[in-house]
């Protein structure tokens, strides 16, 4: 045994080891000493002080692409005039491009340049350098031999030649403070995030059973969860990658914020800002969004509609698994500097195009098999929705989250094919050379468009169902009676799903469609505010007949209805085919669907998570750190995402890397106020990032020392809040070799329901509902 | 975790083989492993090839591994279903589908995905087909000059429905499909009869799925063939084929997807001069000699289709590798036959997609 825990250790110490030393040999800027061993051929084992070494010429602070005159001369060592060769050497600047004057020096590359066999005879030597565009901290490094000629008789000869080295640093007009490549911030946050995840991870299994940590044990545990086909235990690594996702995501966004505080700002240069929207993009829906809900419906839709597990649970795992390699292949890009810069719609045709970034092509790889993940998920939930429903449950009388999962998956699963052929038909264009995309070959570029619009806007409808699902589960349950209209509300969630696939159009009201398809999708645009505006005013009646309970889920639930509400209006200026035009590309856009997918997606997350956790984990949550959460949170968002509309009507545009203001009147400039709105967003959006961390606080602190949850802490009243909590496996029932036995019926359910608190009682509840952690409920 | 189903004394092994009765879920490597394989392979695909020009010999290598990591997912998988004997079945428990096998209902809903593939492959197709001018209606409007490729579609069957020669691949194909779907459904009939003894369901049972295997063999063979490679014509009918002695692969025939400069016969007024044809109406006066097409286009919406129906064959020969093998066991019986019909529901959809992909790309 202790073999095997010394292996592990070892094991974990190299991995570690490697963890540290991979980013800080990136992010050494590849140099001085690769110059000193190939590029100065130095005579001799080390510096000698005999030799004094001049580079003349160079200014204390450079102006912006001014040519200057450098000499280098040099003095002392063996050399002199009646030697056949007096000296060499080798310069090297860190920005800026060398050239030579005349035949004594060579460049070797932009940066380097040294001596030539002419010019082996001299002592001085005369060479330019151009100062590089932009601001840096410039460094010169000079290595110079002073050569005693022909000691040995012959030419070339080394011995008892003396050699020197002179570094220089300057700066540009404005100086520049140390700053790393925004790619290492952000490979180097990743990693850091990566360790971080894992030692919570590990903490917390180890704080549950310390007597048990040990490598004998811990390999099975391990090995446990990489390969189980447990529907809970999926749910639990969707949720572990999809928030994982989320934090990457944010620190991109986060990048983008600090490069856009202020006006004309060189932090990140328009290549990388290019790859950071991209990737900030396509990892916020694919790879923080989508987990997700795969996470939540993992989870919940067995238990909700009785079932023991889903249908295929070994394909699930399949789904699951495909989804980190595909998370892999679309960040290699970013690892190597030349990550996708397509935008996450990839239009064609510079996304086929030699201009893009070759990390495009794994861009559309990953995506490639994160649709066939998503495919599979489809086929699994829809198959365990439709067939596996406790007896009793029709399909009315399934929990609106189920529907709404349900709706979800008949989006994304009869568009995603077309993504994924469109994903394809890319990625061989870049890989075997066929001509989908080449519009010299004939190609049309808005195929892609069609193609990525066709599975890209029902797309953001499935990212937004599951959390009405969530929103419907919570506000029912905080009311604390049924929904209100729940035919009303199925046949709005399938009333959304019908019309997604008609709209899609309204992204390519200026990529010159045809007028009369441009008037049709405005209409069943416009058509799309109804079955929201059902839903939206069901919720509402839900709260009116009830009396509303605040917990922490609760407050989510009533922020998501504000601030949905509020992006689904300033949704309903893009059908306007006329407003469009003018905000298309536009910030407004952006704070339009921030609003919507962040106030309406992933505040419907943030109340799941608080509402499910204690069934999930079997441990409370806190709700003074969660109402902190809500607050911090939900305005710093508002302060985030509000000012954009107002930049979006000055027409600040998105996708480009920086922006300038001025006080006249002219064509494309914003106004000056627009520097100080950026810097505010800027700092909110920071403010906003951290203020998740409360809620992983409060998930690691409820993980180690929360109170043990009760079956069902909120008094609601679906399948799920009847088993115990953390739920058992199989979630219902047992299987003897030949039949299931023990599996619930409706009418389990609806006793359930008749146990609710009568209305006397329920008011009599609200009068004693304390500031506990329990909710209210001595169970 | 999988010790929870039932019995105490029951340890399943993530590496497979399962013991069925005491149901399922169990773990498996297989999900992790098969995955990683496919992100490896897309990997080293597009590391050894950029722009259809070969650049790394290393990732070549590596995309046989990545296969091999595929390849030992799919073992896995199998070795742990291989001891299936249909005492897990799990069936519909819910109202109003009860008693129905919920595996049967996956592969339908599966199949609906499979439709908006062949759907967008199609729409493109379409697109092209109608957006792009005709290489024939071109030629013949005489709106080229000699020496510069002009762009427009040329549809694969131009060539191939020029002969019954060049025809015969894809034709033969279409009834070998039709065939194999006929026997996977005699497969599933003996497995399903009762009244059989072990043996002779046995045999029958691997006889057919052998055939329907082989079958499917046969119909990636004439792909490559007519795709690659060419065939003779026999003897006494080169006749037919005016004389040729033998009918030229598609590459040959320089239909590729690179193909920006393609040339063919017909395009060429002397082609009328020597066959005594009279010059269609637009050419008269035309300058003359050979059009160029730039057929990039029309050569990438052909492969990429027809090459999808293939891989969705070969995704057929592997599974139907695994089931004869397992019949070759008496791994069938009435118990779990319905195993057959599964896979036998997608492969008629399999054939169901050839039989249109077929007068839209080799005939029409």
């Amino acid at each position: 045994m202790n073999t095997k825990l010394s292996r592990g250790l070892i094991a974990t110490l190299l991995i570690i080891s490697a963890m540290l030393v991979i980013p800080s040999t990136t992010s050494q800027p590849a140099g001085i000493e690769g110059i000193g061993s190939g590029g100065c051929n130095c005579h001799g084992p080390s510096p000698d002080s005999r030799v004094s070494v001049v580079l003349d010429g160079v200014p204390e602070s450079y102006n912006y692409s001014e040519t200057y005159n450098l000499t280098v001369s040099f003095s002392g060592g063996p050399t002199s005039p009646e030697n056949m060769n007096q000296g060499g050497f080798h310069l090297y600047t860190s920005h800026g491009e060398l050239g030579v004057v005349d035949g004594t020096a060579q460049v070797w590359n932009s940066n380097e340049l040294s001596h030539t066999e002419a010019g082996n005879d001299q002592t001085s030597w005369d060479v330019t350098w151009k100062a590089p565009q932009t601001d840096s901290n410039v460094e010169f490094v000079l290595h110079v031999n002073s050569v005693n000629g022909n000691a040995d008789g012959v030419a070339g000869g080394t011995s008892g030649d003396y050699w020197n080295r002179l570094s220089i640093q300057i700066s540009g007009p404005i100086e520049v403070l140390e700053q790393a490549d925004p790619f290492v911030v952000l490979t180097v946050l990743i990693l850091v995030s990566a360790i971080l995840l894992a030692l919570t991870l590990t903490y917390v299994f180890y704080s549950r059973d310390p007597e048990s940590f040990d490598w004998e044990k811990f390999g099975p545990w391990i090995s446990d969860w990489l390969t189980t086909t447990d529907h809970k235990k999926i749910g639990t690594l969707y949720f572990v990658a999809g928030l994982f996702f989320l934090g990457v995501g944010g620190i991109m966004a986060l990048l983008i914020r600090i490069q856009l505080s202020v006006p004309g700002n060189d932090f990140l240069t328009q290549e990388q800002y290019n790859q950071f929207f991209t990737l900030h993009g396509t990892t916020m829906i694919f790879l923080a969004a989508m987990p997700m809900i795969n996470g939540f419906a993992n989870w919940m839709v067995p238990l909700q509609i009785g079932a023991p597990d889903l249908a295929l649970p070994r394909i699930n795992a399949m789904s699951f698994w495909l989804q980190p390699f595909a998370a892999i292949l679309i960040f290699t890009g970013v690892f190597s500097g030349a990550g996708a810069d397509t935008g996450w719609t990839g239009y064609a045709p510079y996304v086929v195009s030699e201009g893009a970034h070759a990390g495009t092509t794994m861009w559309a790889a990953g995506q490639i098999l994160l649709v066939a993940s998503s495919t599979l998920t489809g086929v699994n939930f829809l198959t365990t929705i439709a067939v596996m429903r406790a007896e009793g449950m029709g399909w009315m009388q399934m929990p609106l989250f189920t529907w709404s999962i349900m709706i979800a998956n008949v989006m994304l699963f009869l568009s995603i094919p077309a993504f994924g052929i469109g994903l394809i038909q890319v990625f061989l264009d870049r890989v075997i050379g066929t001509a989908f995309y080449d519009i010299a070959a004939g190609g049309d570029p808005l195929l892609w468009s069609h193609l990525f619009w066709y599975f890209g806007h029902p797309e953001v409808y499935v990212v937004i169902v599951p959390s009405f699902g969530i929103i419907s589960e919570v506000i029912a349950t905080s009311a604390r009676r049924s929904i209100f209209g729940y035919r009303s509300m199925v046949y709005a969630l399938a009333g959304i799903g019908v019309v997604a696939f008609i709209v899609y159009g309204h992204h390519m009201f200026t990529s010159g469609m045809s007028p009369s398809l441009r008037f049709i999708t405005m209409l069943t645009t416009m058509l799309v505010a109804v079955p929201t505006g059902i839903k939206i005013f069901n919720w509402l009646m839900t709260m009116n007949g009830g009396s509303l309970v605040y917990r922490t889920h609760t407050l989510w639930a009533l922020g998501f209805l504000v601030t949905f509400t509020l992006g689904g209006f300033s949704g309903m200026f893009f059908p306007s085919i006329a407003m469009d035009t003018h905000l298309h590309e536009s910030y407004f856009v952006v704070a339009h669907f921030h609003y919507v997918l962040v106030g309406g997606t992933v505040f419907g997350f943030f109340a799941g998570i608080y509402y499910w956790w204690p069934k999930a984990t079997g441990k409370m949550l806190s709700e003074r750190l969660g109402a902190l959460h809500f607050l911090t949170a939900f305005i710093s968002y508002n302060a985030l995402f509000w000012p954009m509309h107002r930049l979006g009507v000055w027409g600040m545009t998105r996708r480009h890397h920086t922006y300038f203001v001025t006080t006249e009147e002219a064509l494309g400039s914003l106004p000056m106020e627009a520097a100080g709105w950026n810097m505010f967003i800027s700092v909110s959006a920071f403010i906003f990032f951290f203020s998740n961390f409360i809620m992983v606080g409060n998930m690691i602190i409820s993980s180690i020392r929360g109170v043990d949850a009760p079956a069902d802490p909120w008094g609601s009243w679906s399948f799920e809040w009847m088993t115990t909590s953390p739920p058992p496996t199989p979630s219902f029932g047992h299987f003897d070799g030949e039949k299931w036995h023990d599996l619930p019926k409706l009418k389990d359910a609806n006793d359930h329901i008749a146990n609710e608190p009568g209305v006397i009682a329920r008011w009599f509840e609200r009068l004693m509902v304390p500031n506990d952690e329990l909710g209210g409920h001595s169970e | 975790m999988s010790s929870d189903y039932g019995h105490d004394d029951h340890h399943p092994s993530a590496w497979g083989p399962h013991d069925w009765h005491h149901g399922a879920p169990h773990n498996s490597w297989a999900p992790i492993i098969m995955s990683a394989g496919f992100a490896i392979f897309l990997f080293t695909l597009g590391g050894a090839y950029e722009w259809g020009e070969f650049v790394s010999s290393t990732y070549a290598l590596m995309i046989f591994v990545s296969l091999g990591v595929i390849g030992l997912g799919i073992l896995i998988w199998w070795r742990q279903d291989f001891s299936f004997d249909g005492s897990y079945e799990p069936k519909s428990f819910g109202a109003p589908y009860q008693n129905i096998d919920i595996r049967k209902v996956a592969v339908w809903v599966f199949l609906m995905s499979e439709m908006m593939v062949f759907t967008s492959l199609f729409s493109t197709y379409i697109r092209y087909r109608t957006g792009i001018e005709n290489c024939k209606t071109v030629f013949e409007s005489g709106n080229w000059v000699e020496g510069t490729a002009v762009t427009c579609f040329e549809p694969a069957s131009h060539l191939i429905a020029s002969s019954w020669f060049h025809l015969a691949p894809g034709a033969i194909n279409t009834f070998a499909l039709i065939i194999s779907s006929f026997t996977i459904v005699q497969a599933l009939r003996y497995a399903k009869k009762k009244d059989l003894d072990e043996n002779t369901r046995r045999r029958k049972v691997t006889m057919f799925l052998g055939t329907t295997w082989l079958l499917a063999i046969i119909f990636l063979a004439l792909k490559m063939i007519e795709w690659f490679i060419g065939f003779p014509t026999p003897g006494p009918l080169t006749e037919l084929n005016h004389g040729h002695t033998e009918i030229a692969s598609l590459y040959t025939e320089g239909y590729l997807i690179n193909a920006d400069s393609y040339q063919h016969h017909y395009y060429n007024t002397h082609y009328f001069e020597d066959h005594d044809m009279e010059l269609p109406a637009g050419l008269v006066g035309h300058s003359g000699g050979q059009m160029m097409a730039d057929i990039q286009v029309s050569a990438s919406t052909f492969y990429v289709t027809t090459g999808t129906h293939g891989a969705h064959v070969l995704g057929g020969i592997v599974v139907l590798t695994y089931m004869t093998f397992k019949a070759m066991n008496g791994g069938y019986t009435p118990k779990n036959a319905v195993g057959i019909e599964y896979f036998g529901l997608y492969w008629h959809f399999v054939d169901l997609v050839w039989v249109l992909v077929f007068p839209f790309f080799y005939l029409y």
